[in-house]
């Protein structure tokens, strides 16, 4: 059994610090945090809690002290469940996989219902002793980590080859930061919203040269909760929801990087996810009104945004500073101000990505609403887009 | 013939583990050599090294010795490096296509530009050996 499934509500909190110093008299507590989320996005959602038969988490980080804190809520939130409750872990895919997974529950008929959310904790941990556990996270520990490569070296590395191999201008690159910057301002669950220049993402210091604080993630928390439900149940809420068009996967069988050379830069598996997910959808890269991206850094979301063919290969970035991947461009990528400015609570920036394009479908998107936005897409990834997952959805009114 | 040593007055920042399986890498590394393994059937090398072939699965492999030169394909310097690299930051590191068709991520010496030839060079630290890779000396010096 498979059955089209929707997105009908969603709530997010804002990005940036949540958690509180370890001595801090007061604490944040995960649960006080998400399940006000829960309720907020099943009351938008407008079915009962009675119908919710899953519960798929993006697993929590190791800072957040409630272990199997799935169950741990299903009993905070007092909701039996017939159909699944896990965590799920998928690297930085962790958010996207979630939402992957609660399609499946309704697709399947195993809930009508189900639920992906997910709280990510990680801003009182000093990035260096956070790097000491993300570098064993990509490459080999033993081959890899021995150099002190980070996440986000891979990245740098990729805009090196970007910048060699098509002679992309390092302000091209810097201007994705100042767009994204820009939709950020209009984002009220966004991290950062003070103006954001050129020059003051070009005079930056260097992060993983070339790329400055500007151009790299910020560290912050986030919390995520996303209602999804069969399409028949969705319908008669008679509420606007965003229907499940596509899906696509690819991971290369590669861990960060493959020792058969290969094109590096041409992110083929988002290519080779993208391919799937439009066919499913029966659309193509042009008829998608927007697109959010995980892109931790600016030269990802060049190189993602030209792997899903919303812009020529090697043109990228130079497409993002004439202003056709903004807001009222061509293509609006990243309209939340993504990764650098709308933040990156790594494990629910997956979910994160669905809430913005559920936020645009449904057209509750205030002042960076994209206007008569239909389709969209979104994608997550793991590694250095060593593998992609692509969910294209469309708003029914 | 020995691949260069340069000494480093330390111990490495994070030291990598060492399996029974792995121990003949490190033991070459530190006599001067670069090696990996190839399976016997698929003829084809992989790195780091495996014991078996992941190309075919075929689990007769030998060890070779690569030439230690190649291209260096990327590379970036990290200024904000994990705790335990501190002392060393900023760090230059890079990925590097070999002369076999292998491609493998390295310290990187000196600042050698895009697609230049470059030769592996033994880090020899306090406590043991780590590999990076310098710009190629012309083959005349050689």
């Amino acid at each position: 059994m498979t059955r089209r499934v929707a997105v009908i509500g969603a709530a997010a909190s804002p990005n940036g610090r949540l958690q509180m110093p370890p001595d801090a008299p007061l604490q944040t507590l995960e649960h006080e945090v998400l399940a006000p989320l829960v309720i907020e996005a099943m009351a938008i959602a407008g079915v009962p809690k009675e119908e919710v038969g899953a519960l798929v988490f993006a697993m929590c980080r190791p800072y957040t002290l409630q272990k199997y804190f799935a169950t741990f809520m299903a009993n905070y939130l007092r909701l039996p469940l017939k159909g699944s409750i896990m965590e799920v872990l998928g690297n930085g895919m962790t958010g996207g996989m979630a939402f992957d997974q609660a399609i499946n529950a309704v697709a399947l008929g195993h809930a009508d219902v189900a639920l992906a959310l997910g709280i990510n904790m990680e801003s009182q941990a000093a990035s260096a002793e956070h790097a000491m556990s993300t570098m064993r996270a990509t490459g080999d520990v033993d081959f890899h980590t021995i150099f002190g490569f980070t996440p986000i070296a891979w990245y740098a590395m990729d805009a090196v080859r970007y910048m060699h191999d098509f002679g992309a201008a390092r302000t091209q690159l810097a201007s994705v930061a100042v767009k994204n910057r820009r939709h950020a301002r209009l984002n009220p669950i966004a991290q950062f919203r003070k103006p954001l220049s050129l020059q003051e993402v070009l005079a930056a210091r260097p992060i993983v040269e070339p790329l400055g604080l500007f151009e790299v993630p910020p560290r912050g928390d986030g919390a995520v909760c996303l209602v999804v439900c069969a399409e028949e149940m969705a319908k008669a809420t008679g509420n606007p929801y965003a229907l499940v068009r596509g899906r696509g996967f690819f991971h290369d069988g590669t861990h960060q990087l493959s020792d058969v050379p290969n094109d590096m830069i041409a992110f083929s598996a988002a290519q080779r996810a993208a391919a799937a997910a439009y066919s499913a959808a029966g659309i193509g890269p042009g008829d998608l009104d927007l697109a959010e991206l995980y892109a931790p850094c600016t030269i990802v979301e060049v190189l993602a945004g030209e792997a899903l063919g919303l812009t020529p290969r090697g043109r990228g970035a130079a497409e993002a500073q004439a202003g056709e991947t903004s807001l009222g461009g061509r293509i609006p990528i990243c309209t939340s101000g993504g990764c650098l400015s709308r933040g990156h609570p790594a494990y629910v920036t997956g979910l994160l990505t669905i809430y913005e394009l559920w936020e645009q479908l449904t057209h509750r998107a205030g002042e960076r609403q994209v206007a008569d936005a239909r389709l969209a897409a979104g994608s997550c990834e793991l590694g250095n887009y060593n593998a992609a997952l692509i969910h294209i959805l469309e708003a029914v009114a | 013939m020995s691949l260069p040593f340069i000494d480093v007055a330390s111990a490495r920042p994070w030291p990598p583990r060492i399996s029974a399986f792995t121990k003949p890498f490190w033991d070459a590394l530190l006599d001067g050599r670069l090696v990996t393994t190839r399976g016997r059937t698929s003829g084809r090398l992989t790195f780091p090294p495996k014991p078996f072939c992941p190309h075919n699965w075929e689990r007769e492999v030998e060890w070779v010795e690569l030439s230690g030169r190649g291209k260096l394909y990327a590379q970036t310097v990290i200024h904000a490096t994990p705790a335990a690299f501190r002392g060393e930051a900023p760090i230059r590191n890079g990925i590097i296509d070999l002369e076999e068709g292998l491609r493998v991520a390295a310290r990187i010496l000196g600042e050698p530009a895009l697609d230049t030839s470059v030769e592996c060079v033994v880090l020899r630290y306090t406590d043991g050996p780590l590999f990076a890779f310098r710009a190629a000396l012309p083959a005349h010096r050689l």
